[in-house]
């Protein structure tokens, strides 16, 4: 556009400024249809967004959860003085168990100054079908089992329901054996995924060996 | 309304193709600043997990240690291949060929072995060194090793426990960050039991 045009429009551009005719109806539509598809891919990506924000949520929270109960049973078992079944019988070496006891002696930090049993038990998940959850139950009086009342939760999305094994110098639990001079360990798995059992992704597997600081070397 | 305004309403001209690119440019450099940010968010996380996943793998070494009596608390440096200590190993700062603790004989046993490879809870493998020094507990005697002593008067010697474990820096997909690496150390004495 020349400087001549730009100060002397001509007759047809003024016509068209002066022209008080909106948009047309086809023009509207293709306009409403174009951005409909930006908005919903737009839409789209702030969904799966969404998703995978709540799903890392739930993640990190399983995992939390994972290594919170891991320490607690640390600190008891550090503590205990006798890691039993739920009917008071000594671990069988390299079965994997379901449920351990514990009985913890007055003095330990978790008992508030009496002798405690304690269980640690899995159970079907309330959540995910397939998957097991992993509860804390305490008794004063005698071995508790994981149908007595007032049994809480610590860890759920737990893939195996026996997370619990004594390894001997001769057997062996997933592997590990415990060395000839050590005091015995329990090895401890606690695999969770909350994708359920069969998942591969996301799967978070912690495994610990804890010492039994009680336990008498053999 | 003046003849100015009207003239400037009555104008055409948009903007020059010159202006629309710098203004491009301008909004390209915003975005990407944005995805940096996006970017390095992502590296932040995934060396959190890194580190919490080598933490565990050296809290349940350090464990295994608690376990064994002081005697057995040592190293196997005569398995060959499996105990050759490579120089990332030897020039670590708490590395003292000649106070080290030797003796174990098995090749097997986690807590004998100086280098081994060890998968995290994540599912991901880290190298895990192990060192075993002989050291005093009162910083400013010095360690004598044949006879084994801190000097006279002084505190026996303990056995100091490093457990380091470390995800490569390539594993971590933080670039040519330096490779994570989780570090512990405690105190072995002959009082926990022979």
């Amino acid at each position: 556009m020349g400087p001549t045009a730009r100060a002397r429009p001509s007759r047809h551009l003024r016509a068209r400024a002066a022209d008080e005719r909106g948009f047309t109806l086809p023009e509207l539509l293709v306009t409403l249809a174009i951005l409909l598809i930006v908005v919903g891919s737009l839409a789209s990506v702030l969904v799966s967004a969404s998703k995978s924000e709540v799903d890392a949520g739930k993640r990190f929270q399983v995992q939390v959860q994972d290594r919170t109960a891991l320490d607690k049973l640390r600190r008891e078992l550090h503590c205990a003085s006798s890691v039993t079944d739920t009917s008071g019988n000594a671990l069988t070496a390299g079965t994997a168990y379901t449920a351990i006891d514990t009985q913890l002696s007055s003095v330990c930090p978790s008992t508030l100054g009496t002798t405690t049993y304690v269980t640690w038990c899995t159970a079907a998940s309330t959540l995910t079908t397939g998957d097991y959850a992993l509860y804390r139950v305490t008794s004063t009086s005698s071995r508790p089992t994981c149908s007595s009342s007032g049994k809480i939760k610590w860890v759920d999305y737990l893939t195996t329901s026996t997370p619990f094994c004594l390894p001997s110098s001769s057997t062996a639990c997933s592997g590990v054996y415990k060395p000839a001079t050590s005091l015995p360990m329990l090895h401890v798995t606690l695999p969770v995924d909350i994708n359920g059992p069969s998942s591969t992704i996301d799967k978070y597997n912690l495994v610990d060996d804890i010492a039994l600081r009680n336990g008498a070397r053999s | 309304m003046t003849a100015l305004r009207r003239l400037r309403l009555r104008r055409e001209e948009g903007f020059t193709l010159v202006e629309l690119l710098i203004a491009m440019i301008v909004l390209t450099i915003g975005i990407l600043a944005l995805v940096a940010a996006y970017t390095s968010g992502y590296v932040a996380l995934n060396r959190a997990t890194r580190v919490s996943s080598a933490e565990v793998l050296a809290d349940s070494q350090m464990e295994r240690f608690r376990a064994l009596t002081y005697s057995s608390i040592q190293l196997n440096t005569t398995c060959g291949a499996l105990c050759n200590v490579d120089s990332t190993y030897t020039s670590d700062a708490v590395y003292n060929a000649t106070a080290r603790v030797s003796g174990c004989s098995s090749s097997t046993e986690s807590t004998c072995l100086p280098i081994q490879t060890k998968t995290g809870p994540d599912g991901r493998s880290y190298r895990m060194e192990t060192f075993i020094e002989y050291s005093c507990p009162v910083s400013t005697d010095t360690l004598t090793i044949s006879p084994l002593s801190c000097g006279t008067g002084e505190p026996s010697p303990v056995k100091t426990v490093t457990v380091v474990v470390t995800a490569s820096a390539a594993s971590t997909g933080l670039g040519t960050n330096t490779p994570v690496s989780v570090r512990e150390q405690s105190a072995f004495t002959s009082l926990t039991g022979q």
